[in-house]
């Protein structure tokens, strides 16, 4: 009789032990101060966070994804314990309608205006409640000088026979399916059946010389001159041109796509205090020029254009000149039916044999 | 010959008394509350991680996709419709071809490695098991990318060949059919192997020498003797290689390109591309069942192949 009664104490000191730090964590959770960021990948300054930890004493945990649809998705089916996240401007109907993401509280960020006015109070957020815009690029193709001696001008370079299996696209409907309306001579805002039907036939027909559908490994296939163009974005192509001189960026002659990034809150937040000093040392122009040099992208940020690098401030890739600018849009917003139209596009290009 | 088949048999059957009678003694035994104790955490484990989230995909595959991503729960056989429309036809052939290659392409390394590894490591038996394994102990991430290093255009292999002046310019290995066959057999190898090793294992070498005894040359023996015997261990090593191979969509993302789209990358993409989750639920469902209607129909005939025989 006593040996079960020490085998009974025994297992549950066992078990208490077990828990103990569990419970502990739970019971300090509250107290922690720290902001969990869900940030695209590549696409935030070396000594961005550690500055900020060391400026305020709040970690983050920092989490990165390749595919905006992916972190949609994650969140979408319910991920808990994310603070602040990125989302493109085609993306914040998509975020605010199933209730992902909150309003900033107003009057909190005080760097709020550094952003320059022209990207604030936008047709995706108007009173701009929910987005704080974060960096802006464009949408082009990527190419290897060594073996490119011929630049490309067009996007149907991205279809000649020549570079069979020498090319890739976007893994995504928005830049693949609104490239294909541009070319089909479609605006981005159509509905009608036909046009999405010749934009399914443009892009399965440059299938057979497409080596990948890729949205962040084409990087290292271009710098290992895998490939000799890629759809790309333009911070993309400058970061790894870093790795290979020879890497170049151009926005094509017919035009294309600009977007902007933005912070947003997710709702459910544990740290909105916290969160919200994040954005606002991110909106500072020193970070947020640190952020740019390092990730080659546009910054929006006016105070943060002070303290760029020259050669990026004045680079036409980077931040592109007027006459380019004319020949770039903003993606349009769409309604969930037409975005379904896009998304059953591109599988249909990726399905087909 | 006939003795020498049948005995395994007696074997077999005694086994599945063995089991019978330990199963009887949970189910039947003394004290009946305590063996449906014991049977609680097999339970619990299979309700919670098998049968309810089939449960919840077929449910979702009977139901309508909404904006943004949302499923409303109102019934259709919409997604099954599309699930079995022929554009995706296209699809399911190339994965059965790509799993069939992958199995036929195990089975042909496979079996001479089993064998050797049965009948002739001896005391290095241990040290080869270890490294058939070390791959199983790699995340698979890893051993993908290290595959993507090796075949790329500039790569090790492609360098290497350039080197010794084999070819003039580099080879398109990566993104092509090739690299995914190759990616895939180097990841199911071990599947194939390890069943047909125990099969091989459990051949009494009695019955290789009697074959010997009576006058049968070696490769006689193998074709009469060693490979009947070591056939349970063949059809285990298959199911298992071309199973998983039908739903891998890793190998074919990474080491494929645009024309080896297969139904494992269909279905990921429903589920984080397109956001169509009944739809990819339905795909789902529908492997599902045709797998495990396979699997299946493939015990019902080798049991009466067992009975007659």
């Amino acid at each position: 009789m006593p040996k079960q009664v020490t085998r009974r104490e025994f297992l549950r000191l066992a078990v208490a032990g077990a828990a103990s730090p569990w419970l502990l964590a739970c019971a300090s959770g509250e107290k922690e101060r720290a902001v969990n960021f869900f940030n695209w990948s590549k696409y935030i300054g070396k000594d961005t966070l550690p500055g900020f930890t060391k400026a305020t004493g709040i970690k983050v945990n920092y989490e990165e994804f390749a595919d905006e649809q992916e972190m949609f998705a994650k969140l979408r089916s319910g991920a808990r314990g994310y603070d602040l996240i990125i989302g493109s401007d085609y993306m914040i109907p998509s975020l605010k309608g199933p209730n992902i993401i909150d309003p900033f509280p107003p009057g909190v960020l005080k760097n709020l205006a550094n952003i320059d006015a022209k990207f604030l109070n936008t047709p995706y957020d108007p009173d701009n409640a929910y987005t704080v815009p974060y960096l802006w690029g464009t949408t082009g193709i990527g190419y290897n000088k060594k073996h490119m001696p011929k630049p490309p001008t067009s996007w149907w370079d991205l279809w000649d026979e020549k570079y069979s299996g020498k090319v890739s696209m976007l893994d995504n409907a928005r830049d693949c399916v609104s490239t294909g309306l541009l070319l089909k001579g479609y605006p981005e805002t159509a509905t009608d059946e036909n046009a999405f039907k010749e934009v399914r036939e443009l892009l399965v027909k440059q299938k057979p010389l497409v080596k990948q559908y890729s949205s962040t490994q084409y990087m290292d296939s271009l710098v290992a001159g895998e490939l000799f163009m890629a759809m790309a974005w333009s911070g993309d192509v400058l970061q790894a041109a870093r790795e290979n001189p020879q890497l170049d960026y151009v926005i094509p002659k017919e035009g294309s796509y600009m977007w902007v990034d933005n912070l947003c809150l997710v709702r459910g937040s544990q740290h909105r205090e916290d969160t919200l000093r994040l954005v606002d040392y991110l909106l500072e122009g020193p970070v947020g020029a640190e952020i740019a040099n390092t990730v080659r992208y546009a910054t929006p940020n006016a105070e943060a254009k002070k303290s760029l690098d020259k050669s990026l401030l004045k680079d036409p890739r980077v931040f592109p000149p007027a006459e380019i600018t004319k020949r770039l849009n903003f993606h349009s917003l769409l309604e969930p039916d037409v975005q379904q139209i896009w998304t059953d596009t591109w599988e249909d290009v990726k399905a087909a044999g | 010959m006939r003795t020498i088949i049948a005995a395994p048999e007696d074997s077999a059957l005694k086994e599945t008394s063995s089991v019978e009678r330990a199963l009887s003694w949970l189910v039947r035994g003394k004290d009946p509350r305590a063996s449906h104790a014991m049977l609680i955490p097999a339970t619990l484990w299979l309700l919670c991680f098998l049968l309810l989230p089939v449960a919840s995909l077929l449910a979702m595959s009977l139901a309508t996709r909404g904006p943004y991503s949302s499923v409303i729960w109102t019934f259709t056989w919409a997604n099954f419709a599309r699930a079995l429309d022929h554009k995706y036809l296209v699809i399911v052939l190339r994965t059965v071809g790509y799993a069939l290659s992958t199995t036929g392409l195990c089975l042909i390394l496979g079996f001479p490695m089993a064998y050797f590894l049965s009948f002739y490591a001896g005391k290095r038996r241990e040290t080869l098991m270890i490294l058939l394994m070390i791959p199983f102990w790699t995340s698979c991430l890893v051993a993908i990318y290290s595959w993507i290093i090796i075949l790329g255009r500039a790569g090790l292999l492609n360098n290497t060949l350039l080197w010794l002046g084999v070819i003039k310019t580099p080879l398109l290995i990566l993104n092509t059919p090739f690299s995914v066959i190759l990616g895939l057999v180097y990841f199911y190898l071990p599947f194939m192997i390890l069943p047909l090793f125990s099969s091989l294992e459990k051949i009494p070498r009695t019955y290789i020498e009697a074959s010997y005894d009576l006058g049968a040359g070696t490769i006689e023996t193998f074709v009469k003797v060693t490979l009947p015997l070591a056939l349970p261990g063949v059809f285990a090593g298959c199911i298992l290689t071309f199973v998983p191979c039908i739903g891998d969509f890793l190998t074919a993302e990474f080491l494929g390109g645009p024309k080896t789209y297969l139904i494992g990358n269909l279905v990921q993409n429903q589920f984080l591309m397109a956001q169509d989750w009944p739809f990819g639920a339905a795909v789902t469902s529908v492997l599902l069942l045709s797998l495990i209607s396979g699997v299946y129909l493939y015990q019902r005939l080798e049991s009466q192949e067992l009975e007659r025989a």
